[in-house]
């Protein structure tokens, strides 16, 4: 440390690097509260109908507004009014949603208003938001999620006219707005807290055209400053932004963790968000370790310099206070069986196959063992998963999988084609691979894996071409449904099934449990199917992953969470700390 | 494309327009092929450095074999130990510690190096070929001939080479023989180039003309009495390319489209960008080693070769 | 032939070329590309979105249809808009333009000068130990294989030294700085080997040739031959060598950005390969031919203004 101060200061001395120094634009946030927050992917623009992942998802969340939102601090996650005041007035036959809007709700002010003032949000413009969903010409993103589900959307959709009434849609009075349905789909409401349905004004989506994904305007904290896809983007707070206060309630864990100390305050406390791109993990990990951005999801590669074998930071991170998270992803990763193919129609094999690769192992080598082995498909956190429950076929038992792909048909792998493993080409899915290779190989399988662009393993997926492929799935809601939607048989490629699983059986069940509100015997029938799936082991199910996050010790708030996507406006930063601590300890 | 990301495909134009200019304001020498053979290994014979380089060559070629007929590391994929274990002395296989999955780096290099050789030398081949024959056919005929091959490359080289190779590994799916492919079909330009400019120039040489006056066919002009006369750029040009296709290697495996299922250089530094920073160096240690070793080796062959060969340089010693 | 009429040929000649440019973007990406409209509508898509958005895209009309847009982009520079960030293309390549050329630009010129420089001074003790030990070295920087020096660079000189940011880009002079000190750096080492090897090799051509002998018969000193005479004769390829470079320039460093996270055309063009944004990459495709056909033409151009002796034909 000391040899490192030396040669610290040695080097500033070089003239050039003292004149570099003198450039830099740090100076100007003085005093200011700045949210230095780390993304590791190209954000494509920031328009909620395209916001079909959670970077995206985030930064629209941090413009926009929708009518409802999860609640920050509690656990499970639960549903409250955001733009709405409060939740749905629900009607006897479950089919109508009646919501009362938040008024003195207002827009970013922006050219696109009359005298550039933003004007307040009405009923009109949640009208408009669904239209938009729907209009085919706006290709979203979001409109599987009420596909077939409004009343006469659908019917509007196929000859769309913005002056047209909708039964489903219903503007009742300035502030008043009701859905109709056309049969009973739990699930709703969620999609209320959903990104793509977050609220926009037709004036801007008109005035800016195409260009409206580079132009946000909605009701949320802040406003959009700059935006590069490939440098950064920066928000500045939204100085109207509604009266907005921080919880005053909190699950258990969170009390704990003193979350509640800002309890009733005004939100947001950022003046400024820097939204950083940076897609390599070797600078982004630098950088947090330099102070120079807040927090960090860790990377594979550096669990050990950040965690002991125990689960706990290393001393060289609490010598910095750096501070860690961890909480449970609602995901699922899994090798999927190309179903098309009647090899795969072969159950014996695959639960084989199942068997032959080693979860713990898997854990161990890339997730230092912060995740969870999936046993079947939904994950801890959501109702219909058994945390007792062991799969038989996912214990790793190379015997007994040598002795099920001989009863299989196929002993010692003798009579199997050579199988394609596909998966994306970043440098851990190949290490991944290698490994589901290394496993299957020993059974006496030929694997060959293959790397591909992104683009290009959505199309092999899709087409139905392949035999194995690697991928994982997030939840949109925290609602199982979301995870058996992906081995429901109608939903086949190029659906959101990429295995092409269809067993009537199966889909019957989803079917049944999709009118279902919730309730107990909904989660009966959630465990049994889950359990179901995990017999019948129609993709190799990997693994449940962990959200485990560093944070450096001046921020506060931080939590981590599937649904949490506009926490940015949640957390705080203690700027006198911060600058202490980049005195004593960087 | 350009840049230090593939400082290699700058060391192609390198030669290109060294070889142009040459062409342009270079006054022909007319020799004999066999004086100039002779003539070179007595130069190469006398260079400490290239008879080096000559026999790392050999040894990486001779280690490429016995990986590729399984004599020694066919064992490579077996873990001997935990996860990123260390370097150490004890075992000759922990001489460069081990891989995530506890796979012996050194082993792996090793086996990385078939990889290394088979590109270098196929994709090498490959450009020669196509290089040679397009390049002599257009100087030899002129023409229209001359006209559609001038721009069939102009065209194929004013398209980043990045661009090219994407699209060949997407068309041909993944593996060795993309790479193969796709380093080979965009590499043989500058070859292509060179042997046109100077079959151009041969052609009218009084050698040419009289065996044209003995009766000798166009083809056996073209290759019999031509080609000979430029064989010293083939094999300059074909050391180049050999350690280019090497290199490329490991940005092909940066934008995964490398080679799959059997180690390489590439992924060994592609898997190191992301160890790098829990302070595991060693793969990317061991891996820029062993490249770094025969790159250097074929380079410096290059160069002993290129003024060994190159006529024009005679005076020198 | 006087000159303008051979740099009119020359650019006659940009014609077919671009024509053969634009049909083979057409056949890797209109043609076996596979469908982008998968990509474009994500996770849910479904036939009738695709079918529509394939509709809005113009990948229904007949394949002739499609290649003569791409025909007309190439001719009108008319690109349209990226279907994924929906931006007006010229605008993201013109943004992305200046952070590739703040980077490569100095750098560029840093890494040529020098190497001149060190040619020059190599091709004084040409044969000696000096000579040998700097090509040598020459040749060992550029048989580290590129990542190599960024992962390295950056973990040590900028992390562990703090000597230099880690990554990054501002906009705007002289904001922009101290981002490339580090890259810039890299990319002349980087670059230093090849150029350095070659300088030498042009030099020592012209060294051996005989007027060299002849002036130093006469009496004049080696250092007066070499930089007089010497380096005006080598000018020749190596301006060829230099020009031929810039249009390169302009798509900067693909590793370097993607790894200091410097918003240059690199980065772009890698983004639109990751997300099937097939309008962007043809552009970049198309500009950069354009790019490389003007460019070269102008070294034949400046050859002959330096060096009358060489013929048009």
């Amino acid at each position: 440390m000391h040899l490192k101060k030396t040669l610290k200061s040695l080097f500033k001395l070089l003239p050039l690097l003292w004149l570099a120094a003198c450039f830099t634009k740090e100076g100007e946030d003085k005093g200011m509260k700045v949210f230095h927050y780390p993304v590791a992917v190209k954000i494509k623009g920031i328009d909620p109908i395209q916001a079909d992942d959670l970077y995206s998802g985030t930064e629209v969340s941090r413009v926009y507004d929708g009518l409802l939102e999860y609640h920050y601090l509690k656990r499970p996650f639960t549903l409250q009014g955001n733009l709405a005041q409060d939740l749905p007035t629900v009607s006897d036959d479950g089919l109508t949603y009646t919501f009362k809007i938040r008024p003195g709700v207002h827009f970013h002010d922006n050219k696109c208003f009359k005298n550039s003032i933003g004007r307040e949000l009405v009923a009109d413009d949640i009208r408009y938001t669904f239209m938009r969903n729907a209009d085919p010409k706006e290709n979203s993103k979001g409109w599987w999620m009420i596909d077939g589900k409004i009343k006469g959307l659908d019917d509007w959709r196929k000859n769309p006219d913005y002056s047209q009434d909708i039964e489903g849609l219903k503007v009742i009075d300035e502030h008043t707005f009701s859905f109709t349905l056309n049969e009973p789909f739990p699930q709703f409401l969620y999609a209320l807290a959903m990104p793509f349905s977050f609220i926009v004004p037709r004036e801007c989506v008109e005035h800016y055209g195409q260009e409206f994904l580079n132009h946000p305007v909605g009701t949320g904290p802040y406003t959009l400053d700059t935006f590069n896809q490939s440098n950064k983007i920066v928000y500045q707070r939204n100085k109207k932004f509604r009266d907005k206060f921080y919880p005053t309630e909190a699950a258990e864990e969170f009390v704990k963790r003193g979350l509640l100390k800002d309890a009733g305050k005004k939100l947001p406390f950022f003046d400024k968000i820097v939204v950083e791109v940076m897609v390599e993990s070797q600078p982004r990990w630098l950088k947090f370790q330099d102070g120079k951005i807040d927090f960090i999801a860790i990377p594979k590669d550096n669990f050990s310099s950040v965690l002991t074998s125990e689960m706990e930071l290393t001393d060289e991170m609490k010598q910095k206070e750096i501070e860690l998270l961890i909480e449970p992803s609602q995901d699922v990763s899994y090798t999927a069986f190309n179903h098309d193919l009647p090899l795969f129609q072969n159950k014996k094999l695959r639960q084989a196959l199942a068997m032959a690769t080693n979860g713990d192992e898997y854990n161990k080598l890339f997730f230092n063992g912060t995740a969870l082995v999936a046993q079947s498909i939904v994950p801890p956190g959501l109702a219909g998963y058994d945390e007792k429950f062991q799969n038989p076929y996912r214990q790793y038992n190379l015997e007994k999988a040598k002795k099920l792909l001989a009863e299989a048909g196929y002993p010692e792998g003798k009579g199997l084609p050579e199988i394609t493993l596909d998966g994306t080409n970043s440098t851990d899915a190949r290490q991944m691979a290698e490994f589901t290779k290394m496993s299957l190989e020993k059974l006496g399988l030929k694997i060959k894996t293959i790397q591909n662009p992104w683009p290009e393993l959505q199309n092999k997926i899709k087409l139905r071409k392949g035999m194995m492929h690697s991928i994982a799935w997030l939840a949109d809601y925290p609602d199982a449904e979301s995870f058996f939607a992906i081995l429901y048989g109608p939903n086949g490629s190029p659906g959101a099934n990429g295995s092409n699983y269809n067993d009537p059986v199966f889909n019957k069940m989803v079917k049944e449990a999709s009118t279902m509100q919730d309730s107990p015997e909904r989660t009966a029938l959630y465990t049994k199917m889950n359990r179901y799936i995990a017999e019948e082991v129609p993709v190799i199910f990997e693994l449940h992953r962990t959200s485990v996050v560093v944070q450096h010790a001046w921020i506060k708030n931080f939590v981590v969470g599937d649904f949490a996507h506009d926490r940015s406006m949640y957390i705080n930063v203690d700027t006198k700390q911060k600058e202490r601590l980049l005195e004593e300890k960087f | 494309m350009s840049s230090p990301s593939s400082s290699s495909s700058n060391t192609t134009t390198v030669d290109a327009s060294t070889m142009n200019n040459r062409e342009n304001h270079q006054k022909p020498i007319p020799l004999k092929g066999r004086s100039l053979w002779s003539d070179a290994f007595r130069r190469l014979s006398k260079n400490k450095m290239a008879l080096t380089s000559l026999i790392i060559l050999g040894l990486y070629s001779l280690t490429a074999f016995l990986t590729y007929s399984n004599i020694i590391v066919s064992d490579w994929s077996e873990s001997i130990g935990p996860s990123y274990a260390p370097p150490s002395f004890e075992d000759i296989r922990l001489l460069f510690g081990t891989d995530i999955f506890g796979r012996s780096v050194l082993y792996k290099a090793i086996k990385g190096t078939q990889v290394a050789m088979s590109v270098g030398l196929i994709v090498g081949i490959i450009s020669v070929v196509i290089g040679v024959l397009l390049g002599a056919i257009a100087g030899f005929f002129g023409g229209i001939v001359d006209e559609i091959i001038v721009w069939f490359y102009t065209t194929l080289s004013s398209i980043p080479n990045i661009m090219l190779l994407i699209a060949i590994t997407f068309i041909l799916g993944k593996g060795i023989f993309s790479v193969y492919l796709a380093l080979g079909l965009t590499y043989w330009v500058t070859l292509c180039r060179i042997i046109r400019g100077e079959v151009m120039r041969h052609k009218d040489r009084d050698y040419v003309q009289s065996a044209f006056s003995l009766g000798a066919s166009r083809g056996r002009r073209l290759f019999v009495h031509i080609i000979p006369n430029v064989s010293h750029l083939i094999i300059i040009q074909f050391s180049l390319l050999f350690q280019t296709a090497i290199k490329s290697e490991v940005i092909l495996s940066f934008i995964g489209l490398g080679v799959q299922g059997t180690p390489s250089w590439g992924t060994m530094i592609d898997d190191a960008k992301l160890e790098l920073a829990r302070g595991v160096w060693w793969q990317l240690a061991a891996a820029t080693l062993f490249m770094f070793v025969i790159v250097l080796a074929l380079n410096i062959l290059g160069d002993a070769l290129r003024d060994a060969l190159d006529p024009k340089l005679k005076g020198k010693d | 032939m006087n000159i303008y009429s051979y740099v009119l040929r020359r650019l006659l000649y940009v014609i077919p070329i671009l024509l053969g440019v634009c049909f083979l973007i057409f056949i890797l990406f209109n043609v076996v590309a596979g469908d982008p409209t998968l990509v474009l509508l994500g996770k849910h898509a479904t036939l009738e979105q695709m079918a529509e958005l394939r509709h809005q895209l113009g990948l229904d009309r007949s394949l002739f249809m499609q290649y003569l847009d791409i025909v007309k982009s190439a001719f009108t520079f008319d690109f349209g808009r990226s279907w994924v960030t929906k931006q007006d293309i010229l605008y993201m390549i013109k943004e992305g333009t200046i952070p590739s050329l703040t980077l490569t630009i100095p750098a560029f010129t840093l890494g040529t000068i020098l190497a001149i420089i060190i040619s020059l001074f190599v091709s004084l003790y040409r044969g000696g130990k000096l000579d040998k030990s700097i090509v040598f070295f020459c040749i060992a920087l550029m048989s580290i294989p590129s990542l190599a020096y960024i992962l390295f660079g950056q973990w040590f000189f900028a992390y562990k030294m703090d000597m230099f940011e880690i990554s990054g880009y501002e906009f705007g002079f002289p904001y922009f700085i101290p981002y490339i000190l580090l890259p810039g750096i890299i990319w002349v080492i980087i670059s230093l080997g090849p150029d350095i090897r070659f300088f030498r090799t042009v030099i020592l051509d012209e060294v051996y040739q005989d007027y060299v002998r002849t002036a130093k018969a006469k009496g004049l000193s080696e250092n007066v031959v070499l930089f007089k005479h010497v380096l005006k004769n080598a000018m020749i390829p190596i301006i060829t060598y230099v020009v031929i470079q810039i249009p390169f320039l302009v798509l900067g460093a693909l590793l370097l950005e993607s790894f200091f996270s410097i918003p240059g055309l690199g980065g772009i063009t890698l983004n639109a390969i990751n997300s099937s944004d097939f309008p962007v990459i043809k552009a970049m495709t198309v500009l950069s031919a354009v790019g490389y056909i003007l460019f070269s033409i102008l070294t034949d151009v400046l050859y002959t203004v330096v060096d009358p002796r060489v013929r048009l034909k």
